[in-house]
């Protein structure tokens, strides 16, 4: 039994030293990704506070972003948290230029239940949704058992963004 | 101590309350955060409440318990380590603690843990909040053959593999107690034929351990709405004195189930197989009944109906088998452990987090000519 314990704290040890990388890193790799790009350039959108004060989700100029290559608009993407049982988890949802989702990741997930939301091929349910129609869990979103609370949180974090985007897509300020 | 709990429970009040008010803005946590400027620290408070009616078919008078009441505390230290625990009052008057542990983080794949933790066997015994299974008691197969709730003292580690859809846990426990030698004779052996292993569990309360179990379980979601998990338990339960011969068995356990859900539609199934090593020696020791193999399963289908807003109406049916001597070393297996159910019921949910239940149950064993046995139950379940 001594053994044993002394095997994890070093697991514990030897791991706590891996390095992690900060959001911002991983947020630039997935753009990358996505857009298939070397560089981009990245420029919040200017709203006034009356507007901000009636969208379902506060955007601030760190949170919500257009991407742009040299000239064209190539989408925009939002950094978003959300609560699931015990504690926030991080995510980024990227849109193209005409507001369609192409990717959606959970980029930090705090707690040791509910990470399963964290599945690329859960997460890919999400791409191709548009402001249409608001998604809901178990129907056009699958359960996922045993992470009920993060999955509906993320589903409705993302209903949120979507109803947010359409608002400010019709007072045209994208 | 009477005082603490009535101050307890306005506070859950107070907190349920809140909660309800700005249900619209935090959907289904179980918690209110009580420090929440910051977001890198804070207090995490929940709970989750069994409140049970039985009544068995003929004339004994019907029961009405406060099965559980159960408040989760969680502290959140910075964005790696935080800490959980669960208190659990029993029938009003037992107090456990149902978890304690603290979790590390090292990356987003790995979590390390130490503390009073739930083994990973089957469904109900990780995910046992009442508003999670139809029924309003647990399975049967749960509490004989798992057995539910069984948490113990150990360290692991836990992950998910998001390119795999995979959950990974493994653990190293304290195991079941078998023997006891300050009791009385007669009474050291604390497991046997009736309830297999459920008299061993240690419930982190001054456990033994003289030697180190192994828990694994993994999870695949990678088919949208399916669940799979695959677990396995392996060692030698525990005796404060190994030198004397046969009080200790050796256990492995491997256990399989299955969630589906789409649409309205539930499905559950499960299926546990524990093979015992050195029964013959324990029994002879000890005078119990012990089995050397045990098992049990189950399979479940449920269908939601929506009616306003979040309230949903399912009724449900399930089958369960469970045996407690499947095999017997040494003497002649007691067909009245090889028992078998039917329950159908109906679930009402009112909101997310809270629930009436009702349903009936009718249990059978394969002692020849035996009458079935039937339980009229109805009950509330809330998980906040």
């Amino acid at each position: 039994m001594k053994k044993s314990i002394l095997i994890v704290v070093l697991a514990l040890v030897v791991s706590g030293f891996t390095v992690s990388k900060r959001v911002q890193v991983l947020i630039d790799k997935e753009i990358k990704n996505v857009f298939k790009i070397e560089n981009y350039i990245k420029q919040p959108i200017n709203i006034s506070s009356e507007i901000i004060a009636e969208l379902p989700l506060k955007i601030t100029d760190t949170n919500f972003n257009k991407i742009s290559s040299e000239d064209s608009l190539l989408g925009y993407y939002y950094f978003g948290q959300a609560y699931g049982k015990a504690d926030y988890f991080d995510f980024i949802v990227i849109f193209d230029k005409d507001l369609i989702v192409s990717k959606v990741k959970i980029l930090v997930y705090r707690e040791d239940h509910g990470g399963e939301i964290g599945s690329r091929r859960w997460l890919k349910q999400f791409i191709g949704k548009t402001s249409e129609k608001q998604l809901k869990y178990q129907k056009d979103i699958a359960a996922i058992s045993g992470a009920t609370i993060s999955a509906k949180a993320m589903t409705r974090e993302v209903n949120k963004l979507l109803k947010t985007i359409e608002i400010l897509n019709n007072k045209e300020l994208l | 101590m009477k005082k603490i709990t009535l101050v307890l429970a306005a506070m859950l009040i107070g907190l349920v309350g809140f909660a309800q008010e700005s249900a619209s803005e935090t959907y289904l946590n179980s918690g209110q955060r009580l420090l929440g400027k910051d977001m890198g620290k804070g207090i995490t408070f929940g709970g989750y409440g069994q409140i049970d009616y039985n009544e068995k078919d003929g004339s004994a008078a019907g029961n009405l318990d406060v099965h559980r009441l159960v408040l989760l505390f969680g502290y959140k230290f910075n964005d790696k380590v935080s800490f959980l625990t669960e208190v659990e009052y029993e029938h009003v008057k037992e107090v456990y603690v149902e978890q304690a542990y603290i979790k590390y983080k090292a990356n987003e794949n790995l979590n390390v843990l130490a503390g009073l933790m739930l083994v990973p066997m089957g469904i109900i015994n990780e995910f046992h909040e009442p508003t999670t299974f139809y029924g309003v008691e647990r399975p049967n197969v749960d509490k004989y053959i798992v057995p539910t709730t069984w948490r113990e003292l150990g360290v692991g580690v836990s992950g998910k593999i998001d390119n795999a859809s995979l959950k990974y846990q493994a653990y190293l426990f304290n195991g079941f107690r078998s023997f006891n030698s300050k009791n009385e004779p007669g009474k050291e052996g604390l497991i046997g034929g009736s309830s297999g292993l459920r008299g061993g569990r240690q419930k982190g309360a001054e456990s033994v351990v003289s030697s180190p179990n192994l828990s694994t379980k993994i999870d695949f979601y990678g088919i949208r709405g399916l669940r799979l998990g695959v677990s396995g338990y392996f060692g030698k339960t525990q005796s404060d004195d190994v030198a004397v011969d046969g009080t200790t068995v050796g256990v492995s356990m491997l256990g399989f189930d299955a969630r589906y859900k789409y649409n309205n539609l539930e499905l559950r199934g499960q299926y546990i197989a524990t093979s015992l090593t050195d029964t013959e020696e324990y029994n002879t020791l000890t005078g119990k009944d012990l089995g050397s193999k045990m098992n049990g399963l189950y399979g479940e289908v449920a269908y939601s109906f929506d009616l306003k807003g979040e309230e949903k109406l399912t009724p449900f049916l399930r089958y369960e088998k469970h045996n407690t001597h499947a095999e017997t070393e040494g003497f002649a297996a007691n067909e009245a452990y090889d028992r078998d159910e039917l329950i159908f019921g109906l679930n009402y949910k009112v909101a997310e987090g809270a629930a009436f239940k009702v349903d009936y149950q009718i249990m059978n064993n394969a002692v020849s000519g035996s009458d079935a046995s039937k339980q009229f139950n109805a009950g509330v379940a809330i998980w906040f």
